[in-house]
């Protein structure tokens, strides 16, 4: 499992301490949907759930998850049944016409840790042109746009978004975003420069390089930013693709003044996509990372990794019931893989997951769901686990 | 995400039918829909009932199948302690936790797949020169690898090299119980019997830090029955030493970290981890873990296998792979007295030129090795995707090239092998592979 860095300079701590306050001071926009101001961000647009606030323009909320699970891995039982899947909690004000403040934290069972996910201050330059600064999530995928546990028709985030991207993945940078070419399906776009990935990907990280273990870098480290960017396009009211690049630095080069290393790269390209075929809802994502690893560590850490998912989902009776009109059932079944060493048979993950879901729109979700993994050692042994979970999430 | 739509109603025209527009309305649909789809989710259900709970949750392998398994009859606090260890010997090292600054791998499990054998690209190369362990150009083992800032060993011109593939480490704990006594008794140094095969112990002297409570540790010389030339006697020598030397990680037994003597590149604290970087319990839990580690089961004995088992020992190959050995007092239990069916007499004997490093070890010279146990052949594939890596140094690919590479002492078995009919070498190596 990846594991976040901690916050180890004063700064970060900082940042941390001040989005807290705005959690705590503030009166909410819906986790990981930007200011609605203005033009679509580079991600789909979501809409605002569950605020709560006053005329003045300050608003929050937020979202927990609960999970129930009976988890094994090759026949033996995990005896962790019962945990905390997620809670976030996020803040916005309004601080003046074209200023929005908006603030967010999660706390996710994958990582075992709080994670800042935004401090951001926005300018509304025009209707269709924002720039933004301060604490973010890299618009690395639709998954890491959008990842709010009672939107998700799944308990976990697909393997290419916890493994690759490392959603939720927050970055502190400055950028625009906006759409271009009006109508009512605009293209799309956020461009930004943040201090990207830290050294952490193969520093922190036990066993081979992990880009998860670099995310959240709220300091730059190298003296260079690293440029994010995300269009995304959207040819038919139900369908959507895009695509969105980081690139940049991600190590010290120095300790205690000396020079240790060259400054190394890492890249990464995430492809997605929706649409509706037949009633049913398809998603895809993809992503695809190459890292300069130090020579000394050539073999054992991966220059190049890969993941895809697909995932199906269908609504099998809206409303449920006739007099819940907001109750729905769906269905949704995933295949996920990420090969986390292209230059090597083995340490690869594949997945399988279903989910039933009942629906109560489009505030909470419970799902009974099931999954089975193969993790495959770098001998290219593998490792089954599977498990059933019972997973209820909800706005606040 | 989309929560799906009820079908709207369009009004579109279908196609006519009898003479009149027919409009297909979404009510219709959507009852069309009320069947369908459920009946989708149950199928589906029906398919997969027979795979039952059990496969679709996973299922525990079958005893004997595996590498990783604890000994039959251990207590529950000795499974409470297998699973520490099992813990600490898949523990993967960040160069943040420790690792390096020069090393060979992340973890004991990375070099010994499914706690078995490792594979060609994780051998260790050891070297000496003159037989000196050569401690100032950074032997006895190069650490090929490094983290930033450090710069990895390369081999010395001119040394003597041996390359060592990881053994397996199952069953060293009944290879530790088994007494000095049962291994001197299989010793004929001057092949007084006269059979050509003239096995003799490898006696060695244990480091400092072992302490002599301590199986294999104590003053004087001890009976090595560890490593390739059975170079090392106690388990938790090769356990510090394979944190220290493997993994660069430093322990409360040795503290100070492995560096490349030759490099002009000294940052000090690279590793960014105080040492000791893990302290005696992990080492401790490791030794542990091997020693309750179980050795796979062997096959059914089949009347092919009985035939095999016939010419091994007609072949003399029985006389150095001795099928069985016996413990003695162990304070594990389950470890004390009883058989042990490793086909190994733990000595070393003289395997030729062919196979020769000609790297002293210890008391052995560059061409003695220690007999390898032939247990868990049988499933040895299975973690060597589909391969299989024999001798020191993984270079025979099967049992059959392995015993065409024994010379030496083992010569004459090697003959009888050979001049055995197709059909009867197939039953002997049907029964080696079987074990």
């Amino acid at each position: 499992m990846s594991r976040a860095r901690p916050i180890a300079n004063p700064a970060a701590r900082m940042a941390s301490l001040f989005a807290a306050v705005v959690l705590l001071a503030a009166p909410g926009v819906p986790a990981a949907t930007t200011p609605r101001v203005g033009p679509p961000p580079a991600s789909k647009v979501t809409p605002e759930l569950s605020v709560h606030g006053n005329p003045e323009g300050i608003s929050w909320g937020g979202h927990g998850e609960l999970r129930l699970g009976h988890d094994r891995v090759r026949g033996t039982s995990d005896p962790e049944w019962f945990s905390v899947g997620r809670v976030n909690g996020f803040a916005r004000a309004r601080l003046a016409d074209r200023w929005r403040l908006a603030g967010e934290g999660t706390w996710d069972r994958a990582t075992d840790d709080f994670v800042l996910e935004r401090v951001e201050l926005t300018y509304r330059w025009e209707r269709t042109l924002h720039a933004h600064g301060g604490i973010f999530p890299a618009p690395l995928g639709r998954t890491n746009l959008s990842h709010d546990a009672p939107r998700n028709d799944f308990a976990e985030h697909s393997l290419v978004a916890t493994q690759l991207v490392g959603v939720p993945n927050a970055m502190l940078g400055l950028g625009v975003r906006g759409a271009a070419g009006g109508g009512q399906r605009p293209m799309t776009y956020e461009i930004d420069l943040v201090t990207g990935f830290s050294d952490g990907l193969i520093i922190d990280s036990p066993g081979g390089t992990r880009l998860p273990i670099g995310r959240n870098n709220y300091g730059d480290n190298n003296g260079l930013p690293s440029v994010v960017g995300r269009i995304e396009f959207h040819p038919s009211r139900d369908a959507e693709w895009g695509i969105a690049a980081q690139s940049g630095p991600y190590n010290q080069t120095e300790i205690g003044g000396m020079t240790v290393d060259g400054r190394r790269w890492v890249h990464l390209i995430v492809a997605d996509g929706a649409t509706t075929l037949a009633g049913v809802r398809v998603v895809a994502e993809t992503g695809v990372a190459f890292v300069d690893v130090p020579p000394g560590l050539l073999g054992l850490y991966a220059e190049d990794q890969w993941g895809a998912s697909v995932e199906a989902s269908r609504t099998l009776w809206d409303p449920l019931f006739g007099s819940w009109r907001q109750s729905a059932l769906r269905v949704a079944v995933r295949g996920d893989a990420v090969d986390l060493d292209r230059g090597l048979r083995g340490d690869s993950r594949h997945r399988v997951s279903a989910s039933l879901n009942l629906h109560h729109r489009p505030r909470a979700v419970a799902r009974f769901g099931w999954y089975y993994e193969l993790q495959r050692d770098r001998f290219d042994n593998e490792t089954p686990h599977a498990g059933v979970t019972f997973t209820a999430a909800s706005y606040f | 995400m989309s929560y799906g739509r009820v079908p709207q109603d369009d009004g579109r025209i279908a196609p006519q039918a009898k003479g009149r527009p027919r409009v297909m309305h979404s009510a219709r649909r959507a009852r069309r829909a009320a069947w369908f789809d459920p009946a989708v989710v149950a199928i589906c259900a029906l398919a997969l009932a027979p795979l039952g709970c059990g496969d679709l949750l996973t299922t525990k392998p079958p005893a004997g199948t595996r590498f990783d398994q604890p000994l039959d009859g251990l207590g529950n606090g000795e499974l409470g302690d297998f699973q520490d260890g099992q813990t600490q010997f898949r523990r993967a090292f960040s160069i943040s936790e420790g690792l390096g600054p020069i090393f060979n791998n992340v973890s004991c499990a990375s070099c010994h797949s499914g706690d078995g054998r490792g594979i060609p690209a994780n051998t260790l190369t050891r070297f000496s020169r003159a037989g000196d362990l050569a401690l100032a150009e950074g032997g006895p083992q190069i650490q090929d690898k490094a983290i930033p800032g450090a710069e990895p060993e390369r081999l010395p011109v001119g040394v003597e090299v041996s390359h060592r593939l990881p053994p397996p480490v199952f069953g060293v704990g009944l290879v530790e119980a088994i007494t000095d006594s049962t291994i001197l008794a299989n010793e004929d140094a001057g092949d007084g019997d006269g059979d050509g095969i003239s096995g003799r112990v490898n006696w060695v002297t244990p480091p400092a830090f072992v302490p002599a409570t301590e199986p294999g540790a104590g003053p004087g010389l001890r009976v090595g029955r560890f490593g390739r030339k059975a170079q090392v006697s106690s388990l938790l020598q090769q356990t510090v030493d394979a944190y220290h030397q493997d993994m660069g990680i430093t322990s409360s037994f040795r503290s100070v970290e492995n560096t490349n003597p030759l490099s002009n590149v000294v940052v000090p604290g690279l590793d960014g981890a105080p040492d000791p970087e893990v302290g005696g319990q992990a080492v401790n839990d490791v030794m542990q873990y091997m020693r309750m580690l179980a050795p796979p089961s062997p096959g059914e004995m089949t009347p092919r296998r009985e035939q095999g088992a016939t010419l091994f020992a007609t072949a003399t190959c029985a006389s150095c792979h001795i099928p069985s050995l016996r413990t003695g007092a162990h304070e594990i239990e389950a470890l004390a007295d009883r058989d042990v069916v490793l086909f190994s007499d733990l000595i070393v004997h003289d395997l030729g030129d062919g196979l020769a490093d000609n790297r002293p070890d210890g008391g052995a010279d560059g061409h003695e090795w220690r007999t390898a146990p032939l247990w868990g052949l049988r499933i040895a594939r299975e973690f060597l995707n589909g391969a299989l890596f024999l001798l020191h140094d993984g270079r025979a690919r099967s049992v059959e090239e392995a015993v065409r590479l024994h010379g030496g002492e083992a010569a004459g078995a090697r003959d009888a092998f050979v001049a055995m009919s197709a059909d009867e070498r197939a039953a002997l190596l049907d029964f080696v592979e079987s074990r």
